[in-house]
């Protein structure tokens, strides 16, 4: 995984402060890296670097530590995230049952590939492996609503009504 | 702390309690292998190397983070021991490219040497191939993750020691991989290439750019010196091949820097490019002409004799207390200079910096000078949250680790905080000297030290150099360079306008600007004497390569002789 190069204008976008007021609630804790995080994430929906900058300048972890912590926990992006999150499974049983051709459909539709997020942060399309819904396979999660039994056209369907 | 009672392979020891299985396997006398353990970091645990089998535990402990506890039986070479250790190493052989006999580190590496103490003959899992991109972004060293086992000494000692904090982790398990900083290339990042991380890891994964496939360990000779590069006077161990010093290690049984160095007493002297003195070289003009040995030292000795008492002799820090005693034995009643003079009113040692809770450094850039009184400095911050001040504006390597930054107006601010620590501390160089000197009269718990260039500042100092050079007229005016790169231009605008300048010197530059004759100089490489380290011990430079450049002892020999 690799930090996105943050673009000139959203580094001037960066607006430290619900991050300065998640630091200030957290002043007293030492050590409480995870939470930090945690509320980063929900502030801003990823992680931006200028965010880690800040968060290392504040609580004395070193930026390798930050980063180490956000690629060691898979509950964290450092890239900025789509508005809608697709998520395709490829777990065994959807795999079978067809997942490939629904991947393969949406990097094509979408002209990026899966983990990636297209330019205009529309859409980020993720492969996961089994959300336990094995009898709906082929399957996957869009925006957290579960679609089974799904077919290339029905995924492209779905993906074309999102705005 | 009480003792607590052990047995280990059937010998019963008390070792005192809190001490980790490995320590009291050592006390015992017992060997236990390790890998990611280091003596001068905390153990980790993390490669399970040192795997012994505790009676009454389920599964197999690390020796080295498993504390012992009384009645404990423990046992290090049982069958079950040796086979998960064997284990071990299949697994790590097998993670990426252990391809030995294609590594630098083949024959002085850790990993190796266990492979062949455990007879590894062949790869029972998966044969690796190199995944990752070598990333040669660093000046004096290369970082392929393919050889490296993830036992993290180089993260360790980066935070512990040096107090950088550069070094980290990136994702988990077999897809872990070293990074800097947000995962940039390392020579885009933080790094100040002081090379600790380069002298710890135990496999070919760091490598030395310089020293690379110059000779395995058993091909090399150590001998133990010190760094002339700065007052801190660092112990060295220099590792020799055929003669030639191929690189400088940092001694870890040495003070005042226990096993690190900065890139000046590390990298620097492997990475020289100035062209060295091997001949007396003679100004014609704008040219220079290598000397016959007896033309050169015969002009020396006609100028000097003619100049009488008018000889000005200046000296750098490159130079010993026996060349500094020799010089005025040879040159009695002249005067003697330093570039600058080293500041004698300094309270702290380089311990008290391991101990300080605020430290003040006045208007000097420790990332620059004095680089390993620097590192105290960021690992008391990041690793005893001791608070830093700066005074002074301007850049300043060490901001990131300050907690507050002031101007030189602000002293009373300064003198306020310091006088709520329990240790106070303030470092300074000659510019805050003045400040630092405030500080530290105001505050009875301060203590002072204070830096000056020059490596053997101190010892010049016993030695008559005590006065700062300023240019001071002279028929004949002498440097004593040694290998000094760091040349102030005002030093230099000063000797321009000298009527003779002889300078000793390793290399040609910078003198070739202001000399009528440059004589040659061995280096700290080639020389052994005495120089004064920090804290004001002495300590032995050892010469670890033989030259045919003659001493300063001899040079002076020659010029007397000539005279006569
Ligand atoms: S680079 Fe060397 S010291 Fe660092 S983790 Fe890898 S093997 Fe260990
Ligand atoms: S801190 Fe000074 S003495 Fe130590 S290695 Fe660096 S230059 Fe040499
Ligand atoms: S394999 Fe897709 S839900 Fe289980
Ligand atoms: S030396 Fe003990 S786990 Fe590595």
């Amino acid at each position: 995984m690799v930090l996105e190069q943050t673009k000139t204008e959203d580094r001037a976008a960066f607006d430290e402060g619900p991050l300065e007021e998640i630091l200030d609630s957290f002043s007293a804790q030492e050590g409480a890296v995870i939470p930090i995080l945690q509320r980063a994430q929900q502030a801003y929906g990823y992680l931006p670097e200028e965010a880690l900058r800040m968060i290392s300048k504040r609580t004395g972890f070193s930026l390798a530590q930050l980063y180490g912590v956000a690629t060691f926990y898979s509950q964290f992006y450092l890239q900025r995230r789509g508005r809608h999150v697709i998520n395709i499974c490829d777990g065994t049983a959807c795999h079978v049952k067809g997942a490939p051709r629904l991947v393969t459909t949406l990097e094509e539709e979408l002209g990026i590939k899966a983990g990636e997020t297209s330019p205009d942060y529309r859409v980020t399309l993720e492969v996961v492996y089994c959300l336990g819904s094995c009898a709906l396979a082929p399957m996957a999660v869009i925006d957290g609503q579960v679609y089974g039994r799904l077919v290339p056209e029905k995924v492209l369907k779905l993906v074309r009504e999102l705005d | 702390m009480p003792d607590v009672h052990v047995t280990i392979d059937g010998t019963e020891i008390a070792v005192p309690s809190g001490s980790t299985v490995l320590e009291a396997a050592r006390i015992a006398g017992i060997e236990v292998d390790t890998l990611c353990d280091h003596p001068a970091i905390e153990p980790i645990g993390a490669c399970r190397i040192c795997l012994v089998e505790v009676e009454k535990q389920r599964a197999l402990q690390p020796a080295c983070t498993f504390p012992v506890s009384d009645g404990m039986v423990v046992h290090t070479r049982s069958e079950k021991v040796v086979g998960a250790r064997k284990f071990v190493l299949q697994l790590l052989f097998s993670e990426r490219n252990h391809f030995c006999m294609f590594c630098q580190m083949s024959g002085s590496c850790e990993l190796q040497n266990l492979a062949y103490k455990y007879e590894l003959d062949h790869w029972q899992f998966n044969r690796p191939m190199p995944t990752y991109a070598v990333d040669a972004s660093r000046e004096y060293f290369v970082m392929d993750h393919n050889r490296c086992i993830l036992c993290r000494r180089c993260i360790r000692v980066c935070d512990e020691l040096v107090g950088n904090g550069t070094l980290g982790l990136k994702n988990r398990g077999a897809d872990a991989v070293i990074i800097a900083d947000l995962d940039v290339p390392f020579g885009e990042s933080s790094c100040i290439s002081c090379g600790t991380c380069l002298q710890v890891c135990p496999t070919g994964a760091l490598m030395d750019r310089a020293s690379a496939y110059m000779g395995a360990s058993d091909q090399v000779e150590r001998v133990k010196s010190r760094c002339m590069g700065c007052p801190v006077g660092c112990g060295t161990e220099l590792v020799v091949r055929d003669g030639q010093v191929i690189r400088v290690e940092g001694d870890w049984d040495a003070e005042p820097n226990k096993g690190l160095l900065c890139v000046v007493g590390r990298f620097d002297p492997q990475h020289e490019v100035r062209e060295r003195v091997r001949k007396p070289l003679v100004r014609q003009g704008d040219a220079w002409s290598i000397a016959d040995g007896e033309a050169a030292y015969g002009l020396v000795a006609e100028k000097v004799a003619a100049a009488g008492d008018s000889v000005a002799t200046v000296a750098s820090g490159f130079v010993t207390l026996e060349e500094a005693q020799a010089l005025g034995s040879a040159v009695r009643g002249r005067k003697f200079y330093m570039y600058d003079l080293p500041q004698t009113d300094r309270t702290a040692t380089m311990a008290d910096l391991d101990e300080a809770d605020l430290f003040i450094v006045t208007e000097m850039d420790l990332s620059l000078d004095f680089q390993v009184a620097g590192m105290a400095v960021k690992r008391g911050v990041r690793k005893r949250g001791a608070r830093l001040i700066l005074v002074g504006e301007g850049e300043n390597g060490l901001a990131d680790w300050a907690s507050m930054r002031v101007g030189r107006a602000d002293l009373a601010k300064v003198i306020a905080m310091a006088k709520s620590a329990e240790r106070p501390v303030v470092v300074s160089g000659p510019a805050g000297l003045a400040a630092a000197r405030e500080i530290v009269s105001a505050v009875p718990a301060a203590s002072l030290a204070s830096f000056a260039p020059g490596g053997n500042g101190r010892g010049l100092c016993d030695a008559g150099f005590g006065q700062t050079y300023a240019g001071d007229a002279a028929k004949v005016t002498v440097v004593v360079a040694g290998e000094t790169s760091q040349v102030e231009p005002g030093l230099l605008d000063a000797l321009k306008k000298q009527e003779f300048v002889v300078v000793v010197a390793s290399y040609r530059e910078p003198w070739d600007q202001v000399a009528d004759v440059i004589l040659p100089m061995p280096t700290a490489f080639e020389k052994s004497g005495t120089t004064v380290c920090a804290d004001g011990q002495a300590g032995q430079v050892v010469a670890a390569m033989s030259t045919r450049v003659p001493t300063l002892e001899a040079t002076i020999g020659m010029v007397a002789e000539a005279i006569r």
